[in-house]
């Protein structure tokens, strides 16, 4: 049964969510960035795109997995350390991060599955916001089989109506979460349904920016691993990682020992983000790199998002939020490369 | 009954110098705190400012950095370029907001068992009143 | 005012001549209308040279880049690269060529003044605008930029959305080039270290609160660490796993190397790897904004690396950046620096 919220009642349904650990957009500095909301009253989802997507709450920048300490014995004595804590709430989440969250699902699911990452998944709930206009002047989910009111990976789906939220509780989290703040809701009506969905309609026609024709890229580009056609793209390139810290979709991460005392020896386990930009990502022990230069990294990238991961899961690994676009330093635009590697003539 | 808090100093001695001067001071049995780490170096210019981030990253409450006396180096220039190398650490370190006391530079000579301990004590004083440094400290998991 | 039309035909010349073997320069990005990097390798591609307000990048990070390039090749062009240069890139050059990183015949440095306005700040720029997109920024007379918007076209004073540090620019001019365009204005900047000042009149617990929360927003995503020419080390303090590895290293040296600090994003490993770089920065950072332009979280890191330029300055007597020949900042000394603070 679809709902109604009034914006003004909004704070009312944070402060019933006193069992989670609610995060909302907030602007800090000029950016916008997820936060643990301390003021259910500052809330306010009128906001564009978060610099760090959604992602870095199910599966955040560090984590622990364990930690290790020399026993009076000999030997070592282990200790797991599996997320615990409050379930996180988060809100206002666009329908690209909703989708790239089931994308990252397929990572981490499948013969392994990764405990961590699904402890948190499992307890997270992912209020969607749709998209009424482009968040970004770089959005471009249509071409990417996304949309702006995509209910993909979202829990809740709320659309703005002016004065109050259309909300669509989609899975049993997302219907407990809006049933846990009981009254604060009212019924929706026929005519705030066809409201939301006339948005939805109209937002499909208002997308920044637009990637066409794009069915063939990965075969195409199955056949452009030597080519010249890299050095050219990649010349620009700072090799940051900007771009994939920042993207919904990006999950490569690495595995530290942080050591805190020598002896007795103990420390912790720890996974933190990582990016195949950089370039050591590809370092062997041996000192060999296959991947030396800039060229062979965005080479990978573009690889990564439009051939490997439509062989293997069959969806497109970028979900069209135009983060990379709008925040790497020197303009590098993955639009403008798929469609010179649509066009590529060799 | 509580006790009294105790200032971790790390200090780097330049060999010829001030580590001797240390040892002087050692040997003559004259009192002094005993809060210092001290770390030998081959020369104060040897001093590499990760030295002394990373100490006040593993917790260090003080950091020292003493060497030969201008003209006396043993290596002819190392300690004029650690003066003007420490100093910009120094002001760095400021800059963030870390107490101005916490990282402090001297000259002792290899004769001045008495300085050393002079300098250790009035670092000691110095440090005390300030408290554990927790500001560039990593994180302690217990 | 610089025009397009010469700055073409400098290019053009050197192409057609093979005296550069390709030229870094800035073209208009037809989609925002700010400009991006190109690398022009053929006088019929002269036509994409713009040069106007949105011009920010340090394009000398490139020309590193190519001394990288020509590492990794067996035979390399030892032609020199071309390069378009504004005052406070062509002071990086300086640095570049004071660490002997490159051969003064490796480039061939086309200046560009900017005579009396800057460059603009991207965030400053969509501020004034307010939300509407910008297609369009030209030089204006009378210090304003002329800014094309959907809603037509108006005149900005230049200071209302210049970058920061241009409002504290001291080198307007190139300071070294091979061909220079456009006036040798003076500029007169009243506030050059006014960005470092700002922390320096706040107490220390005060500057630990500011640097605390700034710093803690860092996700290490090393974009100004990747952006700074001046940062070319190969291997990285902040990064351990690039430190020279080859098939004899044995398993005990790898397991035992040097971690100078975590990669994860706490606050105390992210004020040690920006600590490391404003040191490493010392004497050599001249200001080109490209740090705090680059950080995706706006860390306001003008502030932490100038503050050393400033040091040099008023400490030292040591002007960063204008004298190629000059030896670095800590390589040097004089008998008269301040020693007072030596017990």
């Amino acid at each position: 049964m679809d709902k109604i919220l009034a914006k003004k009642d909004f704070s009312r349904w944070l402060e019933a969510l006193g069992a989670y650990d609610v995060y909302a957009p907030r602007l800090i500095d000029d950016v916008w960035n997820y936060e643990l909301a301390a003021d259910p009253k500052a809330i306010s989802l009128d906001y564009p795109q978060t610099a760090i997507p959604a992602k870095k709450i199910v599966f955040p920048q560090r984590e622990f997995f364990f930690e290790f300490h020399e026993a009076d014995t000999d030997g070592y004595e282990l200790k797991e350390l599996l997320p615990g804590g409050k379930p996180a709430v988060i809100f206002g989440v666009r329908p690209c991060e909703g989708k790239a969250v089931t994308l990252t699902d397929l990572v981490f699911g499948g013969e392994i599955k990764d405990d961590y990452y699904w402890k948190r998944r499992n307890s997270a709930v992912l209020v969607g916001l749709a998209c009424a206009s482009p968040p970004s002047a770089n959005c471009f989910c249509l071409s990417v089989n996304g949309s702006p009111h995509s209910k993909e990976g979202l829990d809740v789906l709320l659309t703005d109506l002016g004065d109050h939220y259309y909300v669509e509780a989609l899975t049993d989290k997302g219907k407990k979460l809006v049933s846990e703040a009981g009254a604060v809701f009212h019924e929706a009506k026929p005519g705030d349904k066809k409201a939301a969905e006339k948005i939805h309609a109209d937002s499909e026609k208002k997308l920044s920016r637009e990637l066409k024709n794009i069915k063939d890229v990965p075969a195409k580009l199955k056949g452009m691993f030597a080519s010249p056609f890299w050095d050219d793209e990649s010349m620009s390139c700072i090799r940051c990682g900007i771009c994939t810290y920042l993207c919904p979709t990006c999950h490569c991460f690495d595995i530290n020992d942080e050591v805190e005392s020598q002896s007795p020896l103990a420390g912790r386990r720890v996974r933190t983000w990582d990016t195949c930009q950089f370039p050591d990502f590809t370092m062997h022990s041996s000192g060999h790199n296959p991947r030396p230069d800039k060229a062979a990294r965005l080479r990978q990238r573009i690889n990564h998002k439009f051939q490997y991961f439509v062989e293997a899961w069959q969806n497109y690994q970028c979900t069209g939020c135009g983060r990379c676009i709008t925040l790497c330093p020197v303009g590098i635009d993955i639009i403008k490369v798929v469609e010179k590697v649509r066009d590529h003539v060799s | 009954m509580t006790e009294e808090f105790e200032p971790k100093i790390v200090a780097f001695l330049c060999k010829w110098c001030s580590s001797a001067g240390s040892d002087l001071a050692g040997v003559s049995r004259m009192e002094y705190p005993a809060n210092v780490i001290p770390i030998q170096v081959m020369c104060s210019g040897s001093v590499s400012p990760l030295y002394i981030f990373e100490a006040f990253n593993r917790g260090a409450d003080g950091v020292l950095v003493s060497g030969c006396h201008p003209g006396d180096c043993h290596y002819i220039k190392g300690n004029m370029y650690a003066r003007r190398k420490l100093l910009l650490v120094k002001k760095l370190l400021e800059h963030l907001g870390l107490e101005p006391q916490r990282f402090q530079m001297s000259w002792v000579s290899a004769a001045e068992g008495q300085k050393y301990t002079q300098v250790i004590k009035e670092l000691v004083k110095e440090l005390k009143p300030l408290g554990p440094q927790t500001k560039l400290r990593r994180e302690h998991h217990g | 005012m610089v025009k397009h039309e010469d700055l073409k035909a400098e290019a053009k010349k050197l192409l057609e001549s093979g005296t550069i073997k390709y030229l870094i320069a800035y073209e208009r990005n037809a989609r925002d209308g700010k400009a991006i990097p190109v690398f022009i390798k053929k006088p019929e591609e002269v036509d994409k040279i713009t040069w106007d307000p949105t011009c920010f990048h340090n394009l000398v990070r490139f020309v590193v880049d190519e001394k990288r390039r020509k590492a990794r090749q067996k035979n390399p062009d030892t032609r020199p690269v071309g390069v378009v240069v504004k005052g406070c890139d062509s002071r990086a050059l300086v640095i570049l060529l004071q660490e002997k990183f490159i051969d003064r015949k490796d480039v061939r440095i086309i200046g560009v003044s900017c005579e009396t306005t800057g460059v603009i700040d991207e965030r400053k720029l969509a501020k004034k605008l307010k939300g509407q997109k910008a297609k369009n920024i030209e030089f204006g007379p009378d210090e304003n930029f002329v800014v094309t918007t959907e809603e037509g076209t108006v005149n900005l004073p230049a200071s209302e959305i210049m970058a920061d540090r241009c409002l504290e620019c001291i080198a307007p001019i190139p300071v070294i080039s091979d061909v220079l365009f456009g006036e040798k204005t003076k500029r007169s900047t009243p506030h050059p270290f006014g960005s470092v000042d700002k922390i320096e009149t706040l107490s220390f617990e005060d500057r630990w609160k500011f640097w605390s929360e700034q710093l803690e927003k860092c996700v290490r995503c090393y974009g100004c660490r990747s952006v700074c020419p001046m940062c070319y080390c190969d291997e990285c303090v902040a990064d351990t796993i690039t430190f020279a590895v080859t098939p004899d290293t044995t398993a005990d040296e790898k397991a035992l190397k040097i971690k100078w600090l975590d990669k994860s994003p706490v606050i105390s490993e992210n004020i040690f790897y920006h600590m490391v770089r404003a040191i490493h920065l010392a004497g050599r950072c001249i200001d080109c904004g490209e740090c705090e332009r680059a950080c995706p979280v706006n860390i306001p890191l003008r502030m932490l690396n100038k503050k050393l330029e400033k040091e040099a300055k008023l400490l030292f007597g040591y002007d960063v950046g204008f004298d190629p020949d000059k030896p670095a900042l800590i390589s040097c000394f004089r008998d008269e620096d301040p020693g007072d603070f030596i017990r």
